[in-house]
């Protein structure tokens, strides 16, 4: 069967194996099937020999992180998050549908004040115990969220789906952060509700496509774009390769990680006494092996905490994934496993991570995590520890 | 992907006894880590190197010794060879299974058990990957020696079967010089212990008999490794020449002089450019060749050294850049070890060879692979350990070009038969797998293959564990043209 | 290409002496003659060819026929500031040094005997000429049948000519002795000491290396005497070793005490010289098996050095 692969890009790849030791699920199983080197070796098989498109073929492609940890590994320069995007979007386009529950949770994603107000009652119903815990939820879903109010027009902060519903604070750590640096804060809320990064890890492409072209669409003006979801803004600066137009390059060209930005600026942050805490950084797969700008986490914390801990394990991916965790939970609590031992060992009072799903699946094994903003934030408003 | 349009092709073969052998398998291990689908089994039939023979049975994962015994013990029942698996990362299809062998993947056995400091000594279980071994023990301020450029994901039990080499190998030695004991499970099932943690273990060295066996004699289970504390003082020189010959000298002069470099690697000018246009290291691009010399040890003997090789290297009219801080070295080793990147994006497919020749004719033999890849029209680039006379060229190519495999194959030949034509042996550290097993002949005579027969028939006597390897026809105890005819379908 | 080992004429006829069957001993210097059991007085005696057949000082490495003393080596080797890890053992032979695979006092910087052995020609138990390893410094090519050679008390093959890896000599070797000092401590400090042996009150060090390095080891060494109380350490020769060893792990070496009789032990190694003989801890079942395969495999009709057993046979 034709996946629709470009035969350059698949036929890069020499089989060295250098790629085995970055990809998580390799890591947490020793097999070649859950590895992007045997990824590779089945989508040639699929595509060029036309070997059948069996359940344990169709396992290896599902099982991918989509962290990216295997592209900076690979000498071949082998694009791995394109192919397996590819792979995804032509199964899904063949009737391999992901799964139901991940389908229904991703068709509410952009429908902002359906999706807050549906938060709001799992928040409920979580409290009267009406929620299995096995949905991937935050143990404890927010009842009331605080009101996130524009305070002028020098920067956009995206504030996306499942993060604005679960994780307003960490906005609201943004904004104050950045008001501090005297920036004027514009959140972006129900105009622009969705990136689509979770649509396009779930191979639907088309969704993806046409959320990236409506939240172009959504910024008419010249203003930088903050993003403080490191997944978010790496689907987001890929919108000018997708989409191709011009507008749609121009408007990746502004989008940034708020600590990618801030860092660009570090003088302009007023001065605070640390916080007398370690804290470990986590860096998201897709800040540090997408984006590549994780440094920028460290650049802005550093003033901030007495200590910065580096993790052991060569920013192996954590196992969240984006919905990973919801569709594969047996491998994301693996991979989880295996992130919480180098948690242990860096033995630092809490962990920073620049991501909210990495933060929700971190949490969810007990460990108390901060998005490194709020870190920011606690310090400038001398809260303490 | 010649294999699986060749696995296609064939019929089921005998398919009672396969299910018997894997019904049992599950038994024991249990389902979850016996594979015998087509996917596992596709993926296992091949390593990292371009031979494409090899057809895997049933891929069992065990996580102990015990478990291992029962993979061997069920096989063996079942009349069908074993094959030992570690990352996948070799480069003479050592790994890739002949004759459709039960896979014993030992990617689930990655436990460092026991690190003695006082003893400077590690058990590991052979699934441990090497890079992880050493950054386990740099709290400790000791490592593991072996560091072959597959690092980051060769395992111990693979360094251990192959008798793993590396650049820092010319000072420390090869894997055989840093393992001390290994428990290995027989052909027949049985576990035995080769060597001890004592000074002098008694009786014959089966130990390092083993190492280097390429997973012929049994399958190790655990590793005693020999722990290096790690040098006080590290210096790193590039030295680039204008010509060849005085990079090759130096090489020479450098060893002469009484220098045992931690490491000494030499890069052609191909190479070089190819690297430069890659990562930007400053390598100067218009070398004829350049040296990159590493001397470690006590800080008053870096300094001595370092002026030494500088001297030496002046002597020959050579270029030199010191590093002038840790960053500067990252540097200069983030360009010899992005060689294979850089070769990886000129073509998408390389041939990387492995021979060693006398230092003193270094010079001579490069010239040589020059004109044989001329003459073939093929891309050549070398980036080599030097102070060891192991030489790596690789040609790269893309396959997908009309003859062009075959083509890269024949200049291979041609470059073994130079190599040994000098007074070279066949490989340095990748050994000889299905690669170049053919080639022993060009080594060794009759009789000495015979011995190295008599070496493998002694812990192996019934001939199961991965069969058609090392030993050519009439040597091998396996019927090599009967495996080479697998039997089975991945997919069937 | 394959140099024919036959083309050789000393090789040949080597391999003629010994010949297809009889019951055979080689004899190197006899030094270590009753190892294993002394040989069966019916087998017949030979002695392997001497010489140095070709040094390479550039490529690190020296072919030599077995019966080539290795004190006379050496002086070769040392004349282009190198030399080999085999123990200068007077009277002994390279050959022989190799059967018997001993490693000398001076390991821990030297490096062990087996890891100096490149390729070995060695006369077969059908009298063929048979050569395992390469001549290169570096080498995976097939299985390693030099290793068995090594330490096999001449039971498997008669080793008539071997390639040897090199090393350079330091520049500064110095031998003190001091009482009363931990030799762990000597040990954990001076990553120059090439040898540290310890009778459970002196300490012998012997610094190697560069000048600067040894000099630096030395104060060291000063200090670590002072903090214990003990004298400065003084120039001295190494300590006649007691005649037995006792093979023990570097950590148990240095848990010998006064009930374990006079004795000398090799710090960091964990070989110790003791006065009597102590007999090794059982083998390993299964590797006495594989040990039984090998002397079959080799050499079915036992004719090579009858009456000798290495450990564990």
């Amino acid at each position: 069967m034709d996946l629709g692969l470009d035969r350059d890009e698949l036929d890069k790849c020499v089989q060295c194996a250098l790629c085995l030791p970055h990809c998580p699920t390799f890591r947490v199983t020793g097999e070649d099937a859950r590895s992007p080197r045997g990824r590779i070796g089945l989508m040639r098989a699929v595509q060029y020999h036309d070997a059948p498109l069996s359940d344990q073929v169709v396992e290896s492609f599902d099982t991918c992180v989509q962290c990216r940890g295997c592209e900076p590994a690979c000498p071949s320069g082998v694009r791995f998050g394109r192919l397996i995007e590819q792979t995804r979007e032509t199964l899904v386009g063949a009737g391999h549908r992901p799964p139901a529950k991940l389908r229904f949770a991703l068709a509410a994603l952009d429908h902002h004040r359906a999706l807050l107000a549906g938060s709001t009652a799992l928040a409920v119903a979580q409290r009267a115990h009406l929620v299995p815990s096995g949905l991937g939820l935050p143990e404890s879903l927010p009842l009331r969220r605080p009101t996130l109010e524009p305070s002028g027009g020098d920067v956009h902060l995206f504030t996306g789906c499942v993060m604005d519903a679960w994780q307003r604070d960490v906005h609201l750590a943004a904004k104050q952060v950045l008001e501090a640096m005297g920036v004027g804060v514009a959140p972006t809320g129900a105009a622009a509700p969705c990136c689509g990064a979770l649509h396009q890890h779930a191979g639907m492409a088309d969704k993806f496509r046409g959320m990236a072209a409506a939240t172009v669409a959504a910024f008419d003006d010249d203003q930088p774009i903050l993003v403080d979801s490191a997944g978010c803004g790496a689907a987001m600066k890929e919108y000018g390769n997708l989409l191709g137009t011009p507008a749609a390059a121009a408007f990746s060209a502004r989008v940034f990680d708020i600590d990618e930005w801030i860092a660009l600026r570090v003088d302009d942050l007023p001065h605070a006494t640390p916080l007398e805490i370690s804290v470990a950084v986590q860096d998201p797969c897709h800040l540090r092996h997408v984006q590549k700008v994780h440094e920028s986490v460290r650049t802005v914390l550093r003033p901030f905490v007495r200590e910065l801990v580096e993790l052991d394990d060569d920013g192996l991916c954590c196992g969240a994934g984006g919905a990973f965790s919801i569709v594969q939970p047996e491998l994301a609590g693996l991979i989880r496993d295996r992130k919480t031992e180098s948690i242990v060992r860096a033995d630092a009072d809490l962990v920073a991570s620049a991501n909210p799903g990495c933060s929700l699946h971190l949490q969810q094994a007990g460990h108390e995590v901060a998005h490194p903003i709020q870190l920011v934030a606690r310090a400038l408003s001398g809260v303490g520890t | 992907m010649a294999v699986l349009e060749k696995l296609r092709k064939r019929g089921a073969g005998p398919a009672g006894t396969r299910d018997r052998c894997v019904a049992d398998l599950v038994a024991a291990l249990g389902a979850e880590r016996v594979h015998n689908d087509g996917a596992a089994r596709l993926l296992a039939s091949t390593d990292a190197s371009i031979f494409e023979g090899g057809v895997a049975g049933p891929v069992c994962f065990p996580d102990s010794t015990a478990q291992v015994q029962a993979c061997v013990r069920i096989a063996s029942a079942h009349h069908r060879p074993v094959v030992a698996r570690g990352a996948g990362s070799g480069l003479t299809g050592a790994a890739a299974p002949l004759g459709e062998p039960v896979v014993v993947a030992t990617t689930r056995m990655n436990r460092i058990l026991e690190v003695d400091g006082a003893n400077r000594v590690a058990w590991v279980q052979p699934g441990v990957i090497n890079l992880d071994l050493s950054n386990h023990l740099s709290p400790m301020g000791l490592h593991f020696a072996p560091d072959p450029s597959s690092q980051p994901v060769c395992t111990i039990g693979g360094n251990v079967a192959n008798n793993s080499g590396g650049p820092h190998c010319l000072a420390l030695g090869v894997t055989s010089a840093h393992v001390l004991a290994i428990e290995v499970v027989l052909s027949d099932g049985r576990v035995v212990m080769l060597g001890g943690l004592d000074a002098e273990p008694s009786g014959y060295d089966l130990r390092g008999a083993f190492v280097g066996g390429e997973g012929m004699l049994g399958i190790a289970t655990r590793v005693a490794v020999r722990l290096t504390p790690n040098p006080a003082a590290v210096r790193t020189l590039l030295l680039s020449f204008s010509d060849v010959e005085s990079a090759a000298a130096t090489v020479g002069a450098i060893i002469a002089a009484g220098l045992v470099p931690a490491a000494l690697e030499m890069m052609d000018q191909q190479c070089v450019e190819a690297v430069e246009d890659f990562c930007h290291a400053g390598y100067p691009r218009d070398a004829a060749a350049v040296l990159l010399v590493e001397v470690d040890g006590m800080p008053g003997g870096v300094e001595a050294q370092a002026a030494k090789v500088e001297e030496i290297g002046r002597g020959h009219g050579a270029g030199i850049r010191v590093a002038a801080d840790e960053q500067e070295r990252q540097l200069l080793w983030k360009g010899r070890k992005s060689a294979f990147g850089a070769i990886a994006r000129i073509k998408p497919d390389y041939y990387l060879h492995d021979t060693v020749v006398p230092r003193g004719r270094l010079v001579e033999v490069l010239q040589r692979i020059y004109e044989i890849v001329d003459r073939h029209g093929l891309l050549v680039l070398n980036v080599f350990h030097a102070g060891d006379g192991n030489l790596h060229p690789i040609i790269a190519y893309d396959s997908r070009e009309e003859g062009m495999s075959e083509k890269v194959r024949e200049a291979g030949r041609e470059i073994i038969s130079v190599s040994m034509e000098v007074g070279g042996v066949l490989s340095g550290e990748h050994g000889i797998g299905v690669e170049k097993r053919d080639f022993m002949p060009l080594m060794f005579s009759n009789t000495d293959l015979d011995h190295q027969a008599r070496l493998k028939s002694a812990f192996d006597p019934v001939c199961m564990m991965n069969p058609g390897k090392v030993l050519p026809s009439p040597h091998s105890c396996a019927d090599i043209s009967e495996l080479s005819r697998a039997s089975g379908d991945v997919w069937g | 290409m394959r140099r024919d080992p036959c083309s050789d004429p000393v090789l040949a006829a080597f391999a003629a002496e010994i010949g297809p069957s009889g019951p055979v001993t080689i004899k190197g210097g006899g030094t270590h003659w009753s190892v294993g059991g002394g040989p069966d007085p019916t087998a017949r005696v030979v002695a392997a060819p001497e010489g140095i057949v070709k040094f390479q000082p550039s490529e690190t490495t020296v072919e030599v026929r077995a019966g080539t003393k290795v004190t006379e080596l050496h002086e070769v080797l040392a004349e282009h500031g190198q030399r080999t890890s085999l123990p200068e053992d007077p009277g002994s032979t390279v050959g022989g040094a190799l059967a018997l695979g001993w490693s000398g006092p001076a390991r821990l910087g030297r490096g062990l005997t087996r890891d100096a052995v490149l390729q070995i020609r060695y006369v077969g138990s059908a009298g063929e000429l048979v050569t395992a390893g390469g001549p290169t410094v570096k080498n995976v090519s097939g299985f390693d049948v030099c290793r068995l050679m090594i330490g096999s008390l001449g039971t498997l093959g008669c080793i008539a000519d071997m390639i040897l890896r090199t090393r350079p000599i330091p520049e500064l070797e110095v031998w003190h002795s001091v009482f009363g000092i931990d030799p762990a401590d000597v040990l954990q400090s001076c990553a120059t000491a090439g040898s540290i042996l310890w009778d459970g009150s002196c300490t012998w060090i012997m610094n190697a290396g560069y000048g600067v390095d040894v000099e630096h080891d030395l104060a060291v060494l000063a200090e670590i005497s002072a903090k214990a109380g003990a004298d400065r350490p003084a120039p001295a020769d190494p300590p006649k070793l007691p005649p037995h060893r006792w093979s023990r792990r570097p950590s148990e070496a240095l848990a010998m005490g006064p009930e374990d009789g006079s004795f000398v032990a090799e710090i960091g190694v964990g070989m110790v010289h003791v006065d009597h003989p102590v007999s090794p801890p059982p083998p390993d079942e299964g590797s006495v098996l594989v040990q039984r395969r090998v002397k079959q495999a080799f050499d079915p009709d036992s004719r090579f050095n009858p009456g000798r057993r290495v450990g564990g046979m």
